[in-house]
């Protein structure tokens, strides 16, 4: 017994002893205030495959170069389920050095006061010229945390030949949309468009045309609103798009790209960067012609673009990072002009304004500039993360894509919405 | 000798237990995890959940779900631990291959492998049996109903819980003395008067044991069904005791009702345990 206590002690204090060498070198240079580099081994991570090989490498060589001894590591999320990973991650002594969060849960973060406060390097990191709604999201109690890192606009992809074959042309309401589609089905029986029933991000809009919403606030009071009359319409709407999609009821929209080059679907709404990969390339069979692929944006009720989802990302550098000077760093490249002109270059609308250009000329910049201008957020509440993560939306639209009773599904989302908002 | 495990089980089994008697008092949120103090609120978290119409339908899915597995588990479990006492040597090397690659495989994997075989557009089950059964399956969608859905999570399940439980018995079986088995033999017993009268009774201890270890995984099953979930179906109508907890307290951030829900779990485990523990020893002293 004896001996395995020694051995028992004896572990531990090499354990410790190895903790407290590889800290040692980072105290004394911060105390001593002297110019010694800080090196470290820095993880950011990027969430999906949005962020095009280019900035990622960009990124890298950068990071390295401006910090000799320090490597940079791009670790890739999953969007799904990544609440959960980001708040289990962040809080432990483990936590990545820079993370992507879907702007539309940045509050949830930077309410919990889980980043680093980032408010004395906000012109440093772009000022008045980051995206004004992301800077929003972003900022709690007059703090700025998380920075804007990119916004992405959906936009209807569609397939030429599939709409000369059933004889309709580029609609400019939504119930002309919703025709095309079912028009789409019948003449051709592929998808009218590629709808799988947990695609909540793209049915919001037909909610929004109809004069819904998700949820309204009242004096600090969230009222949840998607079985209201005027969301009831929308959801409808909803349904009868979903009718004409061959797509799983039950399934999601994650590489929704893939389903639309099987050639069994004539329309797809997907982020304005993955026009791309709705063509054939280099290593990637496509059933669609690379001329066959038309672009526009979601039309609105009676004319203009739609309110589409405004999605995008933040960037932000976890409290509990161990290296947050390294982050910092690597959290101004990833905003610099070159980097943002990558993001820019693939369709994606850069974190600074004054990059609009770098989208270049075209119908996916046109269409996107068309539906960015008329955007709309999620409601503004620090627990709608949790409302995402409770995978309350989700079920609501299986539920009408399977064909369930929709007042009856949308007074139960709203009520797990409400006990959610007003936790 | 017991002192230092005593320490050690304490330090990585009770410091975190007690954190999470703590917790299900406190109203705990994705705040506190960084940082900010919680606010004790007593009993509201248990009291909430003992009220709540979606935890009793949770709880009571939880235990038809477990019951099915279990029985399922342990009546393939037998039969297949019977038939390898009946193989010769080189087939039952192969089946225990068979068993042991089933149960090698990591949870995760079994699920992704399995989901793509019941994928609603390009699944290989679909495909089978429209092409050889004539039957309309194209398209059909697995998940999105929750008989089926917890069909398919059976299936991976027992799939994988079976070679420990074929295992074990087999090891058991293996102890019974055959002169015991030959006696009864000649005695003119048949097969089914064996099995109840000398292979049980011989067998109670390792049943007792395995049973109750299955119980406790299968009311406490996590990946399969999170991992389907995420493959398709309804969370909602979906959601099991170890699910439920894990998108009360990470998905919806609410640590503090989680923590309640374990302990209401881990209450009911132990009770359950108990129970079953001191039946069977019961029999076995009478």
């Amino acid at each position: 017994m004896k001996k395995g206590l020694f051995a028992a002690f004896a572990a531990s204090a090499l354990v410790l002893s190895g903790c407290a060498a590889s800290e040692t070198p980072a105290e004394t240079s911060s105390a001593e205030e002297t110019n010694a580099v800080v090196t470290g081994d820095i993880r950011v991570w990027i969430n999906g495959g949005d962020t095009p090989q280019d900035a990622r490498d960009y990124l890298k060589a950068t990071f390295e170069s401006q910090n000799p001894g320090s490597t940079l590591t791009l670790e890739q999320q999953d969007w799904g389920g990544l609440v959960e990973k980001l708040t289990t991650n962040m809080s432990g002594g483990d936590s990545p050095d820079v993370v992507e969060i879907g702007n539309t849960w940045a509050p949830g973060f930077t309410s919990a006061l889980a980043f680093t406060d980032l408010t004395e390097y906000y012109d440093e990191l772009g000022g008045s010229d980051l995206l004004p709604g992301f800077v929003d999201v972003g900022s709690f109690d007059g703090k700025f945390y998380a920075a804007p890192y990119y916004s992405g606009a959906r936009l209807i992809f569609y397939s030429k030949a599939d709409y000369a074959a059933a004889g309709v042309t580029v609609p400019s309401t939504l119930n002309e949309f919703v025709s095309n589609a079912e028009k789409l089905n019948a003449a051709t029986g592929n998808s009218g468009i590629f709808f799988p029933g947990k695609d909540w991000y793209n049915a919001l809009p037909y909610v929004w045309e109809s004069g819904g919403d998700v949820a309204t606030v009242d004096g600090g009071v969230w009222d949840a609103q998607l079985s209201s009359p005027a969301s009831i319409r929308g959801l409808e709407m909803v349904k009868r798009a979903m009718d004409t999609s061959l797509a799983a009821k039950d399934g999601d929209e994650a590489e929704s790209w893939v389903a639309y080059c099987t050639g069994k679907h004539s329309m797809l709404s997907a982020p304005s960067w993955a026009g791309g990969l709705l063509v054939p390339g280099d290593d990637r069979p496509c059933e669609r012609a690379a001329d066959d692929l038309g672009v526009f944006a979601l039309p609105g009720l009676s004319g203009g673009a739609a309110q589409v989802f405004a999605g995008g990302s933040n960037i932000a550098i976890p409290k509990n990072s161990a290296n947050q000077e390294l982050a910092l760093s690597a959290l101004k490249i990833m905003l610099s002009p070159e980097y943002q002109s990558m993001l820019g270059a693939i369709g994606l609308v850069p974190a600074l304004t004054s990059l609009g250009s770098t989208l270049g000329e075209g119908e996916i910049p046109a269409a996107t500039a068309a539906a960015a201008a008329n955007s709309k957020l999620t409601p503004a509440s620090p627990n709608w993360a949790d409302v995402e993560a409770s995978g309350v939306l989700q079920d609501l639209f299986v539920k009408i894509a399977t064909g369930s009773p929709i007042l009856v599904a949308a007074t139960a989302a709203d009520e797990a919405i409400e006990a959610i908002l007003n936790k | 000798m017991i002192a230092p495990a005593t320490v050690v089980l304490a330090a990585i089994v009770g410091w975190p237990l007690i954190n999470l008697i703590i917790m299900s008092t406190q109203k705990y949120g994705r705040a506190q995890v960084f940082g900010a103090a919680p606010e004790f609120v007593g009993l509201d978290n248990f009291i909430f959940i003992l009220t709540d119409d979606a935890f009793w339908a949770v709880f009571n899915r939880s235990i038809a779900f477990a019951a099915v597995n279990v029985v399922l588990t342990m009546t393939l479990g037998t039969i297949v631990a019977l038939s390898m006492m009946m193989m010769a040597k080189g087939w039952r090397i192969l089946v225990q291959l068979g068993l042991l690659t089933a149960w090698a495989m990591p949870q995760l994997t079994a699920v992704i492998v399995w989901g793509w075989m019941f994928n609603t557009d390009y699944g290989v089950v679909n495909y089978w049996l429209s092409e050889f059964f004539g039957l309309d399956y194209l398209g059909h969608s697995w998940f999105s109903q929750p008989l089926s859905f917890f069909a398919v999570a059976t299936l991976i399940i027992t799939w994988q819980s079976v070679p420990f439980v074929a295992f074990t018995l087999y090891a058991g079986l293996t102890q019974i003395p055959g002169e015991v088995k030959e006696a009864s033999m000649l005695d003119g017993a048949s097969g089914v008067q064996r099995f109840r009268n000398i292979t049980v009774p011989y067998l109670r201890p390792v049943f007792a044991i395995v049973i109750t270890l299955q119980i406790i995984w299968d009311l406490r099953v996590f990946t399969q069904i999170y991992a389907l979930q995420g493959l398709g179906g309804l969370r909602e109508q979906t959601n099991t005791l170890g699910v439920y907890i894990y998108t009360i307290s990470l998905g919806t951030g609410d640590y503090g009702m989680g923590g309640a829900i374990s302990i209401v779990m881990v209450l009911l485990m132990s009770a359950m345990a108990f129970y079953y523990v001191r039946r069977t020893l019961k029999e076995v002293e009478d």
